[in-house]
């Protein structure tokens, strides 16, 4: 796939501390194994780089919408409810709907919840980018800033 | 087997001389050995742990100069020449005002000795030009801790902190025992209204036994008194606690157990083992003294092992056996949960690191507040992330410790790494232990000399 980023999303990147590089490895390791989400216009993929989980929005052009990361470690699915929320998002390696759940997150050895687009049929889960931009960044802040 | 592994200058406890003296390894203690030619050899426990005492010198910082000296000759000898000099290394982190060196207690410990001799109470506009010497020294972020004496019996302390505020101080602490607070709250709500940001409040312990050696009163119900008032005001208190074997050693557990019922008005707890310059009951002895080892030995046997000696580290601000900090969230249960711990390392980088202790503490809060703001949801799931932080935010404590030097164990090298200053009427600022060290004859180099010229 030709990866193609506009101007602000490559600024978008940099302020986020990613790589250009790591998000065209993201997209291309997910387009050639199909562990991705589709929603019929987009595509979500993540991979583990290093010590930091990686997630890349774009369309089935190549054309990048965002990207975001985190530090945490995904565990297992801790619950989903009886009827959970649903999502727009498809597990395209199941085929399988993909739902609001919740899953364990581990960071510097201390685990606590959070939600989750999880496709319930393989156990992936997948973090959106607000929780990990907003909740998970002020976690991982606060141990960092006591370590700076 | 005694081993030498440092020199440095001191001074002597009789006559204040400078003195040559070097630091002894010996059964994995670290003594401080000095010989005075008139007076004779003096030889001081200084730490517990030689391994300890060489690790922590990989947190050293980068030094960050101050921006003006205010002392400029060509020989200086430290520490008799200074205010600061070119050789000091470490600009001000905290910068100390003393607005007046009376008190509404008198009590047998006090570093200051306050209510004795000579009344320095300055004028508004020496305060103004005392604000000013930190401002021109530090440039940015300045943070004051208004002191004394007991500043509280100025009827015009509102008035100073507004001064200092109106002039751009970024953040005033006001040390004080509280005693005027509990009785006043109008008075209390005065101040914070005026702008002060925090209390730096004395509370030696958990029972009335213990104030009446450290204040010679029973103050305990005046003291939780004044925590009740500040809860009801909103003013944030750290809680700084005298620490000694003779006295209140065996109640650091119940004391940070005290703190953590009473966050988040307390903010944290500044164990301050005793240190012998001021009013002092006694001549020290090494089994008088607690070095920080021991405090942190007895911290996390007190606490049952919830903050280990592995979750302090140093400051990173001012010289690496000075001081030691810990941070953590109190969780649902009442239980500690330390974010600081030595297994991270010293800091990635420790350039500039007293303007980023001075930013640290309000940009962490701005941070997680952005977090907040966006996230909606009021209640947060248990055992979640988002309740870690909303809990992070409003249940955080901090234990940390500094205990000051005296004629017995000074370090001219400790004292030119300095960052906490008192300063003086005549725009200069001087390391806060050498302020205030004085000699077993109750002579100091700085306090009474200085003040004395601008007492009533």
């Amino acid at each position: 796939m030709d990866v193609k980023f506009s101007d602000s999303v490559k600024e978008l990147i940099g302020e986020r501390g990613l790589k250009i590089d790591d998000v065209i490895d993201i997209i291309n390791t997910a387009e050639s194994s199909n562990r991705k989400l589709n929603d019929g216009s987009k595509n979500l993929a993540k991979k583990r780089i290093g010590e930091v989980t990686i997630y890349a929005v774009y369309d089935d052009n190549g054309n990048v919408e965002t990207a975001y990361s985190h530090r945490m470690v995904l565990g297992e699915i801790q619950k989903t409810t009886d009827e959970p929320d649903p999502t727009n998002w498809v597990c395209v390696s199941c085929n399988e709907k993909a739902v609001i759940g919740t899953v364990l997150m581990t960071y510097m050895g201390v685990t606590r919840s959070g939600p989750a687009v999880v496709c319930e049929k393989c156990g992936d889960a997948w973090i959106e980018e607000y929780l990990a931009t907003k909740t998970i960044a002020a976690a991982e802040g606060l141990f960092e800033k006591k370590k700076a | 087997m005694s081993e030498i592994i440092g020199e440095t200058e001191s001074l002597c406890p009789e006559c204040l001389k400078v003195i040559p003296a070097v630091k002894i390894a010996e059964n994995d203690n670290i003594y401080l050995e000095k010989t005075c030619p008139e007076h004779g050899k003096y030889k001081v426990l200084i730490w517990r742990g030689v391994d300890d005492y060489l690790s922590l010198k990989k947190y050293a910082c980068v030094p960050s100069k101050p921006n003006v000296c205010a002392v400029d000759k060509e020989e200086i000898v430290c520490p008799l020449d200074c205010g600061l000099c070119k050789e000091h290394t470490q600009h001000t982190c905290i910068a100390i005002l003393e607005v007046t060196n009376g008190c509404n207690l008198k009590c047998p410990i006090c570093f200051a000795s306050a209510s004795s001799g000579y009344k320095f109470h300055p004028d508004l506009d020496t305060i103004r030009k005392m604000y000013q010497t930190a401002l021109d020294s530090v440039g940015e972020n300045v943070c004051i801790q208004i002191s004394g004496g007991e500043p509280t019996i100025r009827d015009d302390l509102p008035e100073i902190v507004k001064m200092g505020k109106d002039m751009s101080i970024s953040y005033i602490e006001l040390n004080t025992n509280g005693v005027r607070f509990a009785e006043e709250i109008e008075f209390l709500q005065r101040c914070k209204d005026a702008g002060v940001d925090s209390l730096y409040f004395s509370f030696d312990g958990v029972t009335s036994d213990v104030f009446m050696k450290t204040c010679g009163r029973d103050l305990l119900e005046t003291k939780l008194k004044t925590i009740e008032n500040c809860k009801k005001v909103e003013m944030g208190v750290t809680l700084v606690t005298v620490v000694s074997p003779d006295i209140n050693l065996d109640q650091i557990g119940q004391i940070i157990d005290f703190a953590k019922k009473n966050v988040p008005t307390v903010k944290g707890v500044h164990f301050q083992p005793l240190s012998y310059f001021g009013r002092y009951p006694i001549v020290p002895q090494d089994e008088n003294r607690t070095v920080l080892p021991d405090l942190l030995v007895e911290i996390e046997k007190q606490t049952k092992g919830q903050l280990r000696v592995d979750n302090f580290i140093p400051t990173s601000c001012t010289n690496v056996h000075c001081d030691i900090k810990s941070m953590s969230v109190v969780l649902e249960d009442g239980s500690l949960f330390p974010l600081t711990h030595r297994s991270m390392g010293p800091p990635k980088d420790t350039c500039c690191i007293a303007s980023k202790t001075r930013q640290e503490v309000s940009d962490l809060w701005r941070f997680v507040d952005e977090s907040m703001d966006s996230s909606n949801e009021s209640d947060p799931e248990p055992g979640s992330w988002d309740e870690f932080i909303q809990r992070a935010k409003s249940n955080y404590l901090t234990i940390s410790s500094m205990p000051f030097q005296d004629v017995w164990n000074v370090e001219t090298e400790r004292l030119r790494g300095c960052c906490i200053h008192t300063i003086t009427p005549d725009g200069k600022l001087i390391p806060f232990c050498l302020f205030n060290i004085n000699s077993v004859h109750g002579q100091t180099l700085y306090r009474h000399e200085v003040f004395g010229k601008y007492s009533q």
